[in-house]
């Protein structure tokens, strides 16, 4: 596999900031890609869904440059970031240490005390890592991330193992950020609702495949109550293989929902919009 | 008599079994304890921690008094061992005209050196062992073999290459402390977590920031567990080499004593030996605290 930078490349169009052809992957004799073809614009955040198991996470690595393993052409920029399900923090290092790891250049500290603040962890500085709450500790890990200035941010089932109530917060957080940094985001989820709330298109990953691409057209702020909602999510449910009124996947069966999480008062933080 | 008829009739799901739980009728109310809650346990607590340092030091002065009193009363002869008493006279006495103080700086002094030699070698070999394959083939089969040879049994081919001088007792030191160090510090780094490789390939570290910022931190704990082992290994090597060719030292003391029956002079140098443990269980400990503070529970 070649990934190959954005500047490299002449003939992609200049508000690409991604470009995957063609993308396989196997592992053994098991094929987990079959020929992924992917375009992501400069600022756009792209969610990927799938079931668990279906290559969801392989694509975000072959764009980390981390799945050596693929054949295919993949474009990115050179500035890239990922997020994963676990913070990944190093325990022996503080979190700023942690925030600017890797990062060179005198301003390196005080560029990570900026991003600090920006997720609301400034005070948090020299705490060691496993003195902080697991919601705390993504934010450190989105920090650390930001950083890094990235064009394009790859988020890795971020939210996954985090509670119900922190998560709220954490998509507020991603949102906010977002509008400010505007990177372009691949972000990997099983969480259906997850994906509309925040992203501005929605990729469904079927047997290697993408089989659905669908853009989020829903006006005003992204309420579970809006039949427009509704209606995308029962789509893209089926699309995933699960019938919405037979298996219980929608509003207070199962899962803790809130009829509309964006509007859920937030002390810390406020979403410019 | 068939299967069924020993088991009796299948159990049907969700059948009572009233043998198994015969007072677990639904009209019968659990009976409520209290569980130890902070102020309900905290009188018994502080009553524990507040014995615990005196119980200790009885246990201490019961072993010795009763020692005192089977030397008094001759059940012991002060040839096998010497009455506590003796022994702290002997002790003084010892110190008081610096035959003490000259054999425990002597010890003391190949102690440190073998350990100035053998810990930062013991170290390098496994961070170069850790790090490459190349070095793992060439130094981690050599090291797990040699391990198993004692090293005691290498004092003689140490005398023959070295002679009776200090290099030699120190150069077995050095070697014995090396083990314990290289196979801690090893492991430590061979466990490191992978995601923590791809996160340095992630955030773009270089191969030395890789070194500084991941290896070294990750290897530390193996590092001074290993360190702790080294200490008791250095001391017990030491006694040995003192004890074969030496004329200072501790175990120089041990040996002369024995020759003129003194056992208040060898219970003297074994206490000495009892409280260097101690102290470089502290030292230990107190590079622990420093160094691992980012561990809970430090």
């Amino acid at each position: 596999m070649t990934v190959t930078s954005v500047s490299a490349a002449a003939t992609i169009a200049t508000d690409q900031a991604v470009l995957v052809r063609g993308l396989r992957r196997s592992f053994g004799s098991r094929e987990v890609l079959r020929g992924i073809d992917l375009e992501i614009r400069r600022e756009e955040f792209v969610a990927l869904l799938g079931r668990s198991g279906s290559g969801k996470s392989t694509i975000l690595r072959a764009l980390a440059g981390l799945d050596k393993g693929a054949t295919g052409e993949v474009f990115v920029p050179r500035q890239r970031s990922v997020v994963y399900q676990d913070p990944r923090l190093l325990p022996w290092a503080r979190v700023l240490s942690n925030v600017v790891l890797g990062l060179e250049g005198e301003d390196a500290t005080s560029r990570g005390r900026l991003a600090l603040d920006e997720v609301g962890l400034r005070a948090h500085e020299d705490d060691w890592p496993k003195t902080l709450s697991g919601g705390e500790a993504q934010r450190v890990s989105i920090a650390r991330a930001l950083v890094r200035e990235p064009d394009l941010l790859l988020l890795d089932e971020p939210f996954g193992a985090l509670d119900a109530l922190t998560r709220i917060r954490m998509h507020k957080l991603v949102v906010r950020l977002h509008k400010r940094h505007h990177p372009a985001v691949l972000f990997v989820t099983h969480d259906v609702d997850e994906a509309i709330l925040l992203a501005d298109r929605v990729l469904v990953l079927t047997d290697g495949r993408l089989s659905l691409d669908l853009p989020v057209q829903i006006d005003g702020p992204r309420l579970r109550s809006d039949p427009a909602f509704a209606e995308l999510r029962a789509r893209l449910l089926a699309e995933l293989g699960v019938d919405e009124l037979s298996e219980g996947a929608g509003p207070g069966r199962g899962h803790l929902h809130f009829a509309n999480p964006i509007d859920v008062p937030d002390s810390e933080q406020e979403i410019v919009t | 008599m068939t299967l069924s008829e020993v088991l009796g009739p299948p159990v049907q799901r969700g059948q009572v079994i009233a043998d198994l739980a015969p007072d677990r009728s639904p009209s019968a109310a659990p009976r409520l304890i209290q569980l130890p809650t902070a102020e309900v346990d905290a009188p018994r607590r502080r009553l524990q921690s507040l014995r615990a340092g005196p119980q200790r030091l009885l246990g201490v002065a019961l072993l010795i008094t009763v020692w005192e009193i089977a030397s008094l009363a001759g059940w012991i002869r002060p040839q096998d061992l010497a009455a506590p008493t003796s022994v702290v006279s002997m002790g003084a006495h010892l110190l008081a005209n610096g035959t003490l103080e000259t054999a425990l700086w002597a010890s003391l002094q190949r102690v440190f050196w073998g350990l100035a030699v053998g810990v930062p070698l013991g170290a390098v070999l496994a961070v170069v062992a850790g790090l490459s394959r190349t070095g793992e083939n060439l130094i981690d089969g050599n090291v797990q073999m040699l391990r198993f040879v004692p090293i005691i049994g290498l004092s003689s081919l140490f005398v023959l290459w070295l002679g009776v001088g200090e290099t030699a007792k120190i150069s077995m030191v050095a070697m014995g402390v090396m083990f314990p160090i290289y196979i801690n510090t090893y492991a430590a780094i061979r466990s490191i977590d992978p995601r923590y490789e791809e996160l340095a390939d992630v955030v773009g570290l270089g191969r030395w920031g890789r070194v500084r910022r991941i290896v070294l931190p990750a290897a530390l704990p193996g590092f001074l567990v290993g360190l702790r082992m080294a200490m008791a290994v250095a001391w017990l090597l030491l006694v040995f080499a003192e004890q074969i060719n030496a004329s200072s030292g501790l175990g120089y003391l041990i040996v002369q004593a024995q020759t003129y029956f003194q056992s208040n002079v060898i219970v003297v140098c074994l206490a000495c030996y009892a409280i260097l443990g101690l102290l470089t269980d502290v030292l230990v400990r107190t590079l622990e605290r420093l160094f691992l503070r980012w561990q809970p529970g430090r």
